[in-house]
């Protein structure tokens, strides 16, 4: 296993622990799904997964999985009100037009929102980018600025003074070192990896 | 739909891959058939083919359902020097996206049509003359009832998947709606849960195109005559709907039939596009009845999913299958948007269902395309459970 999908399957197991067994899951952004398809066999998740390339629905078809490609929000607004028991917005928020549309509706249509990123205040990416002075380049991030999506470099600081003014309660959090496998002890703004956010409104 | 002969690409119509020779069969049911409108006939012929073979737990059967101007002819050749094979062939055979190697495929000409199914055209008993629109009023309903009976007489013991574009696609969501337990797969492409006043006002124009043209003579007309003039314009009309501005922008452009005449001053055909919608409305009148035209756009009207169970919802509360609707970004018939609302109803009504949207500029007859992309979602959606290892590339 590369480094990236060892990564990958820690992240998804720390998701796994917060999905409660048969509930409903929403993962914006699903890709070729592999989330969903773990949730689907360790949960028995009833998944569905929103992403707007054809060729990653085809993936999540032949997994089995209910994928829909289009617009997240323009999918969500088809729903009601807690239609969801989690909606999963995993590495994704960094690259949307409209992250706090994007969490608000999710927070509508799903039970709790399950966010997950990597830390861009990270004391690597801050040295990083104090010494190099260039865009962080990591495992995660392995493009150059030219190749990649638009993405905001969102930190754990962000993150939590967003949701203290939009009065989401934070109802668990899972900060990991550098490895996205231990816990962070403390200032996990600086230490922590990557950040993983239990929402309810 | 247009006619396969459109396929842009040629094909080799028996090498390996391809269904090769078949020959339809006719299923003829002696038992009486009562029509959602109450009418009833004693009996009912529905003509088919099939290819692959069905297994020992009889469950490998792929029901493919063919959209308004299909039949059941849907791959391989009837003589080993046709010109053209079954309409999708490009999808179904031996390793082909629909793999007759492993699945049960059957189809059907519709009840209503004039393929050799019971339609207007077929002889009433009773008078000895075609029955005119006398027969009695076809519904996707019916089609879906007829063909469940067509699938008993095969043994089938539970479909593995219904797949179908256009109309196919409304026969395909019905059937997992009226046989829940026996549909494991619904495949719709290009569809509506229900025709939009759009679809119904080109349906009306190609209905009065026949009904005006004096040779309909109120459906009263011998095998072989009617109103060809009425029916030649309706399809000229239709065809146009199945396709899109750049697609006939691309194959015809401004073209003219004879570009050293110059100008003419006269109405007699200039434009290729011109001569080839002639050409398309000829070859429609030697293969198709007007009678059935009205008998199978009047069940495309009146196709309804909300209005007849209240609900898309509601309508979808049975469903046991898991579906997949795929839309076409150029398909201005059916919209993406109309197969988008199905696949948002089933999952609002907690079924498993996908969409995917190709991006084509060959509008509604898209389904139809030769493409690589599309091939690998059916395949992936029809084999999508035989895979159980859990794989966690990303």
């Amino acid at each position: 296993m590369s480094k990236l999908v060892e990564k990958r399957t820690v992240d998804m197991e720390v998701i796994g622990e917060w999905v409660d067994p048969a509930s409903r899951v929403l993962d914006l952004g699903c890709g070729r799904g592999a989330l969903l398809h773990y949730l689907v066999q360790t949960k028995e998740a009833a998944a569905v997964g929103v992403d707007l390339d054809f060729k990653r629905i085809t993936a999540c078809v032949g997994r089995g999985l209910s994928a829909y490609q289009g617009d997240m929000t323009g999918f969500m607004k088809q729903f009601p009100d807690r239609h969801f028991d989690r909606v999963i917005c995993s590495r994704t928020v960094q690259e949307l037009d409209d992250p706090t549309g994007v969490i608000l509706e999710a927070l509508r249509v799903g039970r709790a929102l399950t966010v997950g990123f990597v830390n861009h205040g990270f004391w690597k990416n801050r040295v990083d980018a104090l010494l190099r002075g260039r865009k962080v380049r990591n495992d995660v991030y392995t493009t150059e600025w030219f190749e990649s999506s638009p993405s905001n470099p969102v930190t754990i600081a962000d993150f939590e003074h967003f949701c203290a003014a939009k009065g989401i309660t934070i109802t668990r959090r899972a900060h990991l070192l550098g490895d996205w496998r231990t816990p962070c002890p403390a200032l996990p703004n600086l230490f922590a990896g990557y950040a993983l956010y239990d929402l309810a409104r | 739909m247009t006619d396969p002969e459109e396929n842009e690409s040629p094909h080799s119509s028996l090498a390996s891959g391809e269904v090769g020779l078949v020959a339809p069969r006719d299923f003829v049911c002696a038992s009486p058939f009562t029509f959602k409108s109450g009418q009833t006939l004693p009996g009912f012929t529905l003509r088919y083919e099939t290819y692959g073979s069905l297994n020992a737990t009889r469950d490998n059967a792929v029901l493919i359902c063919h959209a308004l101007s299909g039949d059941h002819h849907c791959a391989g050749v009837h003589a080993a020097d046709d010109r053209k094979p079954g309409w999708w062939n490009n999808l179904i055979g031996p390793g082909k996206a629909v793999d007759t190697n492993r699945f049960f495929v059957v189809c059907a000409n519709v009840l209503g049509g004039c393929v050799g199914s019971s339609g207007p055209s077929s002889v009433n008993p009773a008078t000895g003359q075609p029955y005119g629109i006398s027969f009695p009023f076809v519904t996707i309903l019916d089609m879906v009832r007829s063909q469940k009976l067509l699938l008993d007489h095969l043994g089938v013991a539970s479909v593995h998947a219904v797949i179908g574009g256009s109309m196919g696609g409304m026969t395909a969501l019905l059937f997992a709606i009226e046989f829940p337990a026996f549909t494991r797969l619904v495949l719709a492409m290009a569809t509506t849960s229900r025709e939009s006043a759009q679809a119904i006002a080109f349906n009306e124009v190609g209905r009065q195109a026949i009904m005006q043209d004096p040779d309909w003579n109120h459906g009263d007309y011998p095998k072989g005559g009617g109103p060809r003039v009425g029916l030649a314009i309706a399809r000229m009309m239709a065809h146009i709907t199945y396709v899109s501005d750049a697609s006939m922008d691309r194959k015809f452009g401004r073209r003219k039939k004879n570009p050293a005449n110059g100008e003419a001053y006269n109405f007699d055909v200039q434009f290729e596009v011109e001569s080839y919608l002639r050409h398309q409305g000829q070859a429609f009148i030697n293969r198709f009845d007007a009678n059935s035209y009205l008998y199978i756009t009047r069940a495309l009207d009146q196709f309804d999913l909300a209005h007849a169970y209240g609900s898309l919802e509601a309508a979808f509360a049975p469903v046991q299958a898991e579906c997949l609707v795929v839309g076409f970004t150029s398909d201005w018939l059916f919209p993406p948007e109309q197969n988008r609302q199905i696949a948002l109803a089933l999952l609002r009504a907690g079924k498993s269902a996908s969409y995917a949207e190709l991006s084509t500029d060959l509008g509604h007859d898209s389904f139809l395309l030769e493409s690589e992309e599309l091939y690998a979602l059916v395949r992936a959606f029809l084999e999508r459970h035989e895979s159980a290892a859990v794989d966690f590339s990303i």
